[in-house]
């Protein structure tokens, strides 16, 4: 038993029922507040800012849209000005400055169809280089965005003429280590992940899961893109090495089955970039740890470099809600402290212990 | 009858009897005794010692020691008094008997009592143990809780505190920008009486950059860092369009590993179906065997059409058409190619073929009939039936009301029908 305590455990601090549906939460950078947002039963989407005050979440402010609201990100704005950028179910993309929300600080109609998945870089004191918001959507494009050039992308991905599009479901940011290097991952629902290179513009590594894949994440943005992780349909998550690219076998991976149902989201705890969170359709939540191998590269038979994958093991479970977990976020301030909202229209706050020792 | 057994001694004190039988050469184990509190026997087949017993004893006490080819028993009085013999003298036949029936029925109650009691104390220990058990795992399973509860209100604290000092570093942020602000503002006065007609930096901006340091010197340096960063913010990325291929799917749906098994299935018996409906074997002997697939004349035909060689598309189509006369593409195909050839009335019988077979009107097979009808169409306009041509082309519309090209056509023969009226 006393074993069983050493581990990190993951304590249920407040929670807050909704009466909407609920597709992302974040964290507000800097501050002990959060933002929730999603679809409201009449078909409007819904913004509402939280601050967490004493072991209970008061709600600040309310905004309502003319489109549901899909996801959001602060990736790419900077700290003092803290602009939300989010995707809504009609394809917009849009920054929102919350003192005055009435007019978005930038807003395009990016996609055909609903926005499944935004990210941002550049912002926030991290990493360099310009900021970007990259999104996908299920139109089967990926395009990336600067907040100061209207209308266009300054980059799009999208399939070659008489392709037939599959859904982009979720999009990611990395290896944003200096001024001109970038890389977009994204997945897609018939298993496919690409990574695309914005620096030479083109595609650098792509492979298939077997999975409709749900959600991507690098471990850190904005170093030498060292891992990543991807979470698909059928409870599957992969682990890829991004430090050695083989000619022809990619990046080495590591994969593990860890429940029946899908795994909506991964995310990396921004203090240690080796331990992170996925969140089930079950309404679970499991805390990973990966360990690297004790040489991260061998060379194969004709002599090229190879990565060789480490493990990863649990490091503790916990089942929320009867709901799936659909969205997940770390705070950036403070070790252990997390949100999730589920589809259950709850969005809990949480804090897990002891990340220190682990 | 058995062997009565009568050389015993015996002698008494006030208190106890003791008695010592022989039982030269015979194995005697306890359950030959038998002893009630008034009647003793000892029954070793074929020997039998019968006593009954002059007063009560105390038979729970009483013992009987075996050993030395004798049995020596101590009979402990109930009451302490000396008897005049061992055993009752002048007992009659009944009383013996009725004695001995007592004594039995005796022993039997007695070793009922006593499983019964014995099953008593069973129940009872088990009890307890349970209990203890209980108890423990109690105690177990709140000492687990008062430590995640310690642990929950830890958290919480160290939470708050955290909060505190957030807030505390924010307001002292906050009085020290004002205090900067005051500063700035004397500064610029002076400075403003000093330099007049200076280009500058505006002094918001001047008064800007200060308050960013001082910010920067109070924590947060990623804001000082920053500020610098924004001057040397690279310019938008120049636009470019990646294209690229997606591992193919037939279904619109994701992909899952465990309904791999189902799709391959239901994709192999569509394509059975496909193969032969309407075939006709004595003439399909010599054909190879991917000729017999009308999928695969079907791409044949494509790619002749794609080619230019129209003749051979066609026979390629005709053949398919023989294997399988129900699917609605080999006739649009074959309409085009009649097109092609300027063979219209058949262009117009296979696009009719076609639209039959693509009943019913769904959004699936939209593009199909909107292609059937715009070859119809052309074949009419062709013929020079106008108005039946016009009607294929606004049925197209109807269909696809967004597309320019059949709109543009749609135009050009109602000027021209319209062009025919008006000269006749």
């Amino acid at each position: 038993m006393a074993a069983g305590l050493e581990r990190p455990q993951v304590v249920a601090h407040a929670q807050q029922a909704l009466s909407y549906t609920l597709f992302d939460v974040k964290w507000v950078p800097r501050s002990a507040r959060l933002l929730c947002l999603g679809s409201a039963a009449r078909g409007s989407g819904l913004l509402q800012l939280y601050e967490l005050r004493g072991g209970r979440l008061e709600l600040l402010r309310e905004i309502e849209k003319a489109k549901p609201l899909k996801c959001g990100t602060f990736g790419a704005t900077s700290l003092q000005q803290r602009y939300f950028a989010t995707g809504d179910f009609g394809g917009n993309l849009n920054i929102w400055n919350l003192e005055a929300p009435e007019i978005p600080v930038y807003s395009v109609k990016g996609h055909k169809e609903i926005i499944n998945s935004i990210d941002g870089v550049g912002g926030l004191g991290i990493g360099e280089g310009a900021p970007e918001i990259v999104t996908g959507s299920r139109d089967g494009t990926v395009k990336v965005w600067d907040p100061r050039q209207k209308d266009t992308p300054v980059a799009n991905m999208e399939p070659v003429q008489g392709e037939s599009k599959r859904d982009c479901w979720t999009v990611a940011f990395g290896n944003a280590y200096n001024q001109e290097e970038r890389v977009v991952c994204a997945g897609y629902d018939n298993g496919d992940i690409k990574l695309f290179d914005l620096k030479t513009m083109s595609l650098r590594w792509e492979t298939n899961i077997k999975n409709g894949v749900c959600s991507v994440e690098f471990d850190r943005k904005d170093v030498n893109m060292n891992k990543l992780v991807a979470t698909s349909l059928e409870g599957k998550f992969h682990v890829f090495d991004m430090r050695t690219q083989h000619p022809t076998k990619g990046f080495a991976s590591v994969s593990e089955k860890a429940q029946k149902s899908t795994i909506w989201q991964v995310r990396h705890l921004p203090q240690n970039r080796d331990i992170f969170m996925t969140s089930g359709g079950a309404g679970s939540l499991h805390l990973w740890k990966y360990e690297y191998p004790a040489q991260r590269s061998k060379k194969d038979l004709e002599g090229a470099e190879m990565g060789v994958a480490g493990s990863v093991s649990l490091l503790q479970n916990v089942t929320l809600s009867t709901q799936p977990i659909s969205s997940l976020d770390w705070s950036p301030d403070k070790k252990g402290l997390c949100v999730c909202g589920a589809f259950d229209q709850t969005v809990r706050v949480l804090i897990v212990t002891k990340l220190n020792k682990v | 009858m058995p062997v009565w057994l009568r050389e015993h001694r015996w002698r008494q004190t006030a208190a106890a009897v003791y008695l010592s039988l022989p039982v030269r050469g015979l194995r005697v184990t306890p359950a030959n005794i038998f002893c009630t509190d008034r009647y003793l026997k000892v029954s070793i087949p074929p020997f039998l010692f019968e006593a009954i017993l002059y007063a009560d004893i105390d038979d729970a006490n009483s013992t009987a020691k075996i050993g030395n080819g004798i049995i020596f028993f101590t009979l402990y009085k109930k009451e302490a008094a000396m008897w005049d013999s061992l055993t009752l003298a002048n007992a009659s036949k009944e009383k013996l008997q009725y004695l001995r029936e007592n004594a039995v029925l005796k022993a039997h109650e007695k070793a009922k009592e006593e499983t019964e009691s014995k099953k008593v104390t069973k129940q009872e220990h088990k009890k307890y143990a349970l209990e203890a058990t209980m108890k423990l795992e109690e105690a177990e399973r709140k000492r687990i809780e008062d430590l995640k509860e310690k642990e929950r209100q830890k958290v919480t604290k160290e939470l708050e505190l955290w909060k505190k000092q957030q807030e505390d570093a924010e307001k002292q942020k906050r009085v020290q920008k004002e205090g900067e602000l005051h500063q700035e503002v004397e500064q610029l006065k002076e400075k403003k009486k000093e330099k007049m007609n200076k280009t500058r930096i505006p002094n918001e901006g001047t008064s800007k950059m200060r308050l960013k340091a001082t910010k920067g010197c109070h924590g947060s340096r990623t804001m000082f860092s920053e500020d610098l960063k924004e001057e040397q913010l690279p310019a938008p990325r120049s636009a470019a369009t990646i294209k690229i291929n997606f591992t193919s799917r037939v279904f619109p749906t994701a992909l899952r590993e465990s309904r791999v098994a189902e799709e391959e299935e239901w994709l192999r018996k569509q394509a059975e179906a496909r193969r032969t409906v309407s075939a006709d074997l004595s003439e399909l002997e010599d054909l190879k065997e991917e000729e017999k697939n009308p999928d695969w004349l079907k791409d044949k035909g494509n790619k002749m059409f794609a080619t230019g060689n129209y003749l051979a598309a066609v026979n390629a189509y005709n053949l398919a058409v023989r294997l399988n006369n129900k699917l609605p593409l080999l006739y649009l195909n074959r309409a085009a190619c009649h097109l092609k050839l300027r063979n219209l009335h058949k262009a117009i019988e296979d696009s009719s073929k076609a639209l039959e077979l693509l009943t019913p009107p769904v959004p699936d097979n939209e593009s199909a009939r909107v292609k059937a009808h715009v070859r119809r169409g052309t074949a009419f306009c062709q013929l020079e039936l106008y108005t039946e041509g016009l009607q294929d082309y606004e049925a197209a519309l109807k269909i696809d009301p967004k597309n320019k090209t059949i709109e543009k056509d749609a135009e050009k023969i109602r000027h021209l029908i319209q062009g025919t009226t008006q000269d006749s």
